[in-house]
C-alpha cells in the first residue's frame, strides 16, 4: 500500500520545490546577494554581438575612481550612467575615445604606460591584454590587487568598504579631473551651499546635502538637470523607493558611491525635539 | 554534410559586422578637419563655463544656451565616433546651462 502513495508524493513534492523556486526567480524584491568589498561598483560592459567569442567586459570603479573623478569618464569622456547606455565599438576605443582615451598604450600614469585597449590588428599575443579587460569568467591578470590598494585607506561598512570622501580629503588618493586632449579646461569651482532636506517619515534625521562633497567629483553637469532636473529646491519629490529603484541619489549610491543601507551618511542631522 | 559546413564557413565569413573586418575597413576620420577644429574650439569655449553656471547672468546663460543650440547642427560634420560623443556632452553642457537659468527665473519670481 505505501509504494502506491510514495511515487505520488515524491512528484508532488518535487512540484512542490520547482514552483517555489519559481516564485523566488520571477517575484521582485527577492534579496540579492551583498556584493564584496572588490566587486562593489563593478559594471559588465554586455557582450559583444559581433564577436561573440569576445567576453564582456569586467570593469572595476575601484581601481578607476582611485585615479579619477566620476565626471572625467562621465562628462568629459562621455560614458554613459547605465552599463551598456554608450553603445561602445572597437573602433570608437581605437580611435581613443571612451576606454581609449586613456588605454591607449601613451597616456603615463603612476610612471607606466596605461595599457592599450581594443587594437586594430589583434594578434595571438594579444590575448594576454585583450583577456585584461574582457575578462567575464576569467582569470584575468591585473596589476592591481584590492587587499593591497585598499589596506592603508579609511574603512566604511558597506560598499567597498573604503571611506572614499576621507581618503580624497586625507590626500591617500589623488583623483585627476582632467585629461588632456578630452577634458575641457574649466575655471575652479564656485560651490554651492549646504542644504538640509526634510524626510517625510517623521523622527527620522534630515538629510546634510553637501554640494561641496559632491562637485569634488561630479562637478554640476553629472548630476544637474540628468539626475536632478528638479529646479525648485523641495518641489520635486524623490522617494526612497526611487532611490532603491537607482533613481535620483541612487543613480551612484546603489552601485558605486556607499550603499543606501549606509542610512546615517545621509539622514545625519540629529531630530529636533 | 561536409559541403554544408564549407558553405556555412563561407557565408559566415563573407556576413559583415566582424569587429576585425569593420575596424580594417573603415575609413579613419580627418580629426584635423577645419570644421572639426573649429566645433571643438566652439565647445572647449561655451562649456568650459559651466563651473561658473551659477556666477553668470541670465543674459550671459541664455547666450551659453544660444551657443550650445547652434552647435546641435553641426554635429553632423563630426564622424560617427565623434557625434556619439559630443552629442552626449553637448546635452549635458547646455543642460545644465538652460536648468541654472530656469534655477535663476525661478528665484527671481
Amino acid at each position: 500500500m505505501k509504494k502506491y502513495f510514495l511515487l505520488p508524493l515524491t512528484l508532488l513534492l518535487a512540484l512542490c520545490f520547482q514552483a517555489a523556486a519559481q516564485i523566488g526567480v520571477n517575484q521582485p524584491g527577492i534579496k540579492q546577494r551583498r556584493p564584496l568589498p572588490p566587486e562593489y561598483g563593478r559594471v559588465v560592459i554586455g557582450q559583444n554581438v559581433d564577436n561573440p567569442q569576445l567576453s564582456p567586459v569586467v570593469f572595476e570603479h575601484w581601481i578607476h575612481r582611485s585615479m579619477f573623478t566620476c565626471r572625467v569618464c562621465h562628462v568629459d569622456i562621455g560614458f554613459a550612467m547605465k552599463a551598456n547606455g554608450s553603445g561602445i565599438t572597437p573602433s570608437d576605443i581605437q580611435r581613443g575615445y571612451y576606454c581609449g582615451a586613456c588605454h591607449n598604450g601613451r597616456m603615463v600614469h603612476a610612471d607606466k604606460a596605461v595599457f592599450a585597449g581594443c587594437s586594430l590588428h589583434e594578434t595571438v599575443a594579444d590575448q594576454e591584454r585583450c583577456d585584461r579587460c574582457h575578462s567575464y569568467g576569467k582569470v584575468a591578470k591585473s596589476d592591481y590587487n584590492f587587499a593591497r590598494f585598499s589596506a592603508n585607506l579609511p574603512k566604511e561598512r558597506f560598499g567597498n568598504g573604503i571611506d572614499w570622501e576621507k581618503a580624497e580629503v586625507q590626500g591617500l588618493i589623488q583623483s585627476t579631473d582632467f585629461v588632456e586632449g578630452i577634458s575641457v579646461r574649466r575655471t575652479s569651482l564656485a560651490v554651492q551651499k549646504d542644504f538640509a532636506l526634510n524626510p517625510k517619515v517623521e523622527s527620522m534625521p534630515d538629510i546634510i546635502f553637501s554640494h561641496k562633497k559632491h562637485t569634488v567629483w561630479n562637478g554640476c553637469e553629472l548630476c544637474h538637470p540628468e539626475i536632478f532636473f528638479g529646479v525648485k529646491r523641495g518641489m520635486t519629490k524623490y522617494t526612497m523607493v526611487d532611490i532603491f529603484q537607482g533613481r535620483s541619489c541612487g543613480a551612484c549610491h546603489s552601485t558605486v558611491a556607499f550603499p543606501t543601507m549606509d542610512c546615517q551618511r545621509c539622514h545625519s542631522r540629529p531630530v529636533q525635539q | 554534410m561536409r559541403k554544408l559546413a564549407i558553405f556555412v564557413s563561407v557565408l559566415a565569413f563573407l556576413v559583415p559586422g566582424r569587429p576585425w573586418v569593420a575596424a580594417q575597413s573603415q575609413p579613419q576620420a580627418p580629426a584635423n578637419s577645419a570644421e572639426q577644429q573649429a566645433f571643438l574650439r566652439e565647445f572647449n569655449d561655451a562649456c568650459s563655463q559651466t563651473q561658473d553656471a551659477m556666477l553668470l547672468t541670465k543674459d550671459e546663460l541664455k547666450d551659453l544656451v544660444r551657443r550650445c543650440d547652434a552647435l546641435v547642427p553641426r554635429l553632423t560634420k563630426l564622424d560617427d565616433t565623434q557625434r556619439k560623443v559630443y552629442k552626449r556632452r553637448l546635452e549635458q553642457c547646455r543642460g545644465l546651462f538652460a536648468y541654472v537659468l530656469d534655477t535663476k527665473k525661478d528665484s527671481d519670481k
